[in-house]
């Protein structure tokens, strides 16, 4: 490695390596590459609103699935019925009651964050954590009550 | 195109039609907090029910209204939060074009449908192909 080493303006020798002497000659510090920034919970529920929009789409074309074969009379909607009631067809629901909890949750931390609220360090991660978090325990209450109640049976 | 430069707040005001699509996008998503529980609570209701049970539930207006709506307004949603997304990933121009194209021809189709197969259940009317050829 051959880095530019940093002493003029005053700057301390650098062995790390973290600092480059501009072309005008001041000496500044790397700029921050992927690798070194710390995970935290808050780029985990930015990033995962992504990707439930994404998979809310995918939800959105199984519901106008949905309202076609209702829409075609009694026997589209048994063979619906038949396929959403199956081992995968469960599955899937249950992904998309995950879907829409967390779109509803990460949505709203969104939402609170977008008008400026919620933006301290110990508000974000804690707005952060039930919008990644909370989804999977609730959708797996909401699916208890749902087979509880006997609206749906495996 | 772009207009005379204007500030708000010390803050400039976009020039373009960005400002504007950023505020639906939030707008459109409030709408969609509270359809979403309903849709939760939707999906209770109709778990597993029969044909009559699910038609009986659309000819209550109101159900058949708020799915429309749930329907419309998440597919407005989805093409500005796509175009979002496709901005950020796909760095060539022409295909981005051509992929927020698709997507927003996508939710129309999406949408026009819905709101059609809602509509004819909310009237209770006949199962298709009724009215077309059958």
């Amino acid at each position: 490695m051959t880095q530019p080493n940093p002493t003029r303006r005053g700057a301390p020798v650098d062995p790390t390596g973290r600092y480059v002497i501009q072309p005008n000659g001041h000496v500044t510090p790397m700029s921050p590459f992927m690798e070194i920034w710390r995970w935290h919970v808050t780029m985990a529920a930015s990033i995962l609103f992504r990707a439930t929009i994404i998979a809310a789409s995918v939800g959105a074309v199984i519901m106008v699935g949905w309202l076609g074969a209702l829409a075609f009379g009694p026997e589209h909607y048994a063979c619906f019925l038949s396929l959403a009631g199956s081992p995968l067809g469960l599955l899937v629901g249950f992904g998309l009651t995950v879907v829409v909890l967390s779109f509803v949750l990460n949505g709203g931390r969104h939402l609170i964050n977008d008008t400026g609220h919620g933006l301290t360090l110990k508000a974000a991660t804690l707005m952060a954590n039930i919008a990644v978090w909370a989804p999977v325990p609730l959708a797996v209450l909401f699916w208890v009550v749902l087979f509880a109640s006997g609206r749906v049976a495996l | 195109m772009s207009s005379p430069v204007k500030f708000k707040n010390h803050v400039k005001v976009s020039e373009r039609h960005g400002a504007s699509e950023w505020l639906s996008e939030r707008v459109l998503l409030l709408g969609l907090m509270p359809l979403g529980l309903w849709v939760l609570s939707t999906i209770h209701t109709l778990a597993g029910a029969g044909y009559g049970a699910v038609a009986a539930w659309f000819a209550n207006t109101l159900n058949a209204v708020l799915a429309g709506l749930t329907l419309v307004v998440f597919c407005g949603f989805a093409s500005l939060a796509w175009k979002v997304i496709l901005e950020d990933y796909v760095p060539q121009a022409g295909a981005r074009r051509a992929l927020v194209l698709l997507v927003n021809l996508i939710c129309l189709v999406l949408a026009a449908a819905g709101v059609f197969f809602i509509t004819r259940m909310a009237l209770g009317s006949a199962p298709l192909p009724a009215g077309f050829g059958a």
